[in-house]
C-alpha cells in the first residue's frame, strides 16, 4: 500500500527519478550554453518556418479582411451619400411638382373668377341697356301716345268747333263747351 | 516500484522542476555559461523545445487554412482553429503592436506572432504530466524550457538584437542619440545608463518569463511534496489524509498555471514589441511632446 502511494506520488511529483544522481540541491538556474544554442537554432527556424506558412497567409488574410471591410465601408458610405443626395432631388422635384399643381389650381381659381367677373359685368351691361332701352322705348311710346292724344283732341276740338258752330254761335254757350270739352279731354287722358 | 525510493531521498522539490541531461559533452566556456563544466547536448527541456517547435511548424499552417467557404467572401471568414489563431493574431497586432510599433508594424509582426506561440506552446507543453509517464518507461522527457534561465536569457536577447539591429538599421543616428537624451557634456554618464537600462530590460525580460515558470512548477513539486513527508513520517494514513487537500489545491495551482502560462507569453510578447517600438519609433515623441507643451 505504502509503495503504491509512492508510485501515485511519483507519478504526480513528474519524478526525476533517474536523473538526480548528482546529489545536494539542484541550482534553480540549472542549464548551460547547450540550452542557449538549441534555444537560439530552434526559435530561428520557428521564426522562418512561421514566417513562411503561418505568419505570412495570416498577415494576408488579415490584412484582405482588412481592406474589404474598408473598401465595404467606404462603399457603403459612399452609396448612402449618392441616395441621400437622390432623396433629397426627389424630394426637392416632389415639392415643386407640388408647388406647379398649387401654382395651376391657383390661377385656375384666378382665370375662373376673371371670367365669372367678366360674364357678371356683361350680363349687368346688358340688363342695364336693355333697361335703358326699354326705357327709351317706353318714352318713345309715351311722346307718340301724347302727341297722338293731341292730335285727337286738336280733331276733336275741331269737331266740337264744327259742332257749334252748326248748331247756334253763341259765346257763353262756346265758352261751355270748349271748358267741357277740355274737361273730356282730361278725363279721357287720365282715364286712358 | 522502485522508481518511488529516490524521490524521497532526492528530497529538494527544484529537483522536479530543472532540467535534466540527457546527453552532455565536456566543456568549460566560461564560469557563467558553463557552470558545470559541461555542455547539454540533450536534455528533456530541449526535447520539449523541440516537440513544442514541430507541433507549431506542423500544425500551425494547416490549422490557419480553415476557411468557411471558397467564394470570395467565405475565403475570407476563418473557421474553428483559424478562428483561435486569427483572433489571437489580430489581437497582437491591432492592440499591442500597433500602438507601440506604428507604421513598422507589418515589419515585426512575425517576429512577435512567433514569440508568442513558441513561449505560449513551451509554457503549456510544460504542464502536461510527461516526466512521470517518460520515467516509468526508464527516461526522463518533459519539463518546462522556459523555467531554465537559460532558455529565457537567450529568447530575451533575441529581442535586444531585434532592437538594436533594427535600430541602428531604420534610426540610424537617431537611435543612437537615444543613448544620450541630455547635454553632451553628461554623455559618458548617460550613455552608462542607457547601456545599463538596455541591460536591465533584456535581464528583467529573461528573469520575469523563466521565474514565474519556475515559481509554478516548484510550487506544485512543493504541494505534492507534501504527502509523501506525511507518508513518511505518518504512515499511509496520514499521507492519504493529507492527498485530499493537497490535490485539491494542486488542481487549483494548475488551473492558475494555465492561465500564467498564457499570461507570461504575452508578458513577454508585450514587453518584447514596446522595446523594439521604443528602438524604432521616434517621430511620433516628438508630436507628443508638442501636444504636451500645448
Amino acid at each position: 500500500m505504502r509503495n503504491a502511494l509512492y508510485c501515485v506520488a511519483a507519478l504526480a511529483t513528474a519524478a526525476p527519478a533517474l536523473a538526480s544522481g548528482e546529489g545536494g540541491t539542484p541550482s534553480p538556474f540549472a542549464g548551460d550554453i547547450g540550452n542557449a544554442l538549441w534555444t537560439l537554432v530552434i526559435f530561428i527556424i520557428v521564426v522562418l518556418v512561421l514566417g513562411k506558412f503561418a505568419w505570412g497567409p495570416i498577415l494576408n488574410a488579415l490584412k484582405q479582411r482588412e481592406d474589404f471591410i474598408h473598401d465595404s465601408l467606404t462603399q457603403a458610405k459612399k452609396d448612402r451619400e449618392e441616395a441621400e443626395v437622390k432623396l433629397k432631388e426627389y424630394v426637392d422635384k416632389v415639392e415643386a411638382a407640388h408647388a406647379e399643381a398649387t401654382a395651376i389650381v391657383e390661377e385656375g381659381k384666378r382665370d375662373g373668377d376673371a371670367l365669372r367677373r367678366k360674364i357678371e359685368e356683361t350680363a349687368r351691361n346688358e340688363a342695364q341697356t336693355s333697361i335703358e332701352r326699354s326705357r327709351r322705348e317706353i318714352a318713345l311710346a309715351t311722346d307718340t301716345a301724347v302727341k297722338e292724344l293731341y292730335d285727337l283732341s286738336g280733331k276733336l276740338a275741331t269737331d266740337i268747333a264744327a259742332r257749334i258752330i252748326k248748331e247756334e254761335l253763341d259765346a257763353a254757350r262756346h265758352q261751355r263747351l270748349i271748358a267741357e270739352s277740355i274737361e273730356d279731354l282730361t278725363k279721357t287722358v287720365k282715364g286712358g | 516500484m522502485s522508481f518511488g525510493i529516490p524521490i524521497l531521498a532526492s528530497g529538494s522539490p527544484l529537483d522536479h522542476v530543472v532540467q535534466h541531461p540527457l546527453k552532455s559533452v565536456p566543456g568549460n566556456v566560461h564560469r557563467l555559461l558553463t557552470p558545470k563544466g559541461e555542455i547539454t547536448v540533450m536534455s528533456d527541456q530541449i526535447v520539449m523545445m523541440i516537440v513544442a517547435a514541430l507541433l507549431l511548424m506542423l500544425l500551425v499552417p494547416v490549422l490557419i487554412k480553415k476557411r468557411k467557404g471558397r467564394d470570395e467572401i467565405g475565403s475570407m471568414v476563418p473557421t474553428g482553429f483559424a478562428n483561435f489563431f486569427e483572433a489571437i493574431c489580430q489581437y497582437l497586432r491591432k492592440e499591442v503592436a500597433e500602438p507601440a510599433l506604428q507604421e513598422h508594424t507589418d515589419r515585426f509582426i512575425k517576429y512577435i506572432w512567433s514569440a508568442f506561440f513558441f513561449v505560449l506552446t513551451i509554457n503549456l507543453l510544460g504542464l502536461l504530466p510527461i516526466a512521470p509517464i517518460s520515467a516509468l518507461f526508464g527516461t526522463h522527457i518533459g519539463g518546462t524550457a522556459t523555467g531554465n534561465i537559460f532558455v529565457t536569457s537567450t529568447l530575451a536577447i533575441c529581442t535586444m538584437i531585434m532592437m538594436v539591429f533594427n535600430g541602428l538599421r531604420l534610426g540610424g543616428r537617431q537611435y543612437l542619440a537615444h543613448f544620450c537624451p541630455g547635454p553632451i557634456g553628461l554623455a559618458p554618464l548617460l550613455v552608462l545608463v542607457e547601456v545599463i537600462g538596455l541591460g536591465a530590460k533584456i535581464f528583467a525580460l529573461a528573469v520575469r518569463l523563466f521565474a514565474n515558470m519556475m515559481a509554478g512548477h516548484v510550487l506544485l513539486a512543493v504541494l505534492v511534496g507534501f504527502i509523501l513527508a506525511a507518508g513518511s513520517s505518518m504512515g499511509v494514513g496520514g499521507g492519504l489524509a493529507i492527498a485530499v487537500p493537497v490535490i485539491i489545491g494542486a488542481v487549483a495551482i494548475t488551473l492558475l498555471e494555465i492561465f500564467v502560462a498564457f499570461l507570461q507569453a504575452f508578458i513577454f510578447t508585450f514587453l518584447t514589441t514596446l522595446f523594439i517600438g521604443m528602438s524604432v519609433v521616434f517621430h511620433h515623441d516628438d508630436h507628443h511632446e508638442e501636444a504636451h507643451a500645448h
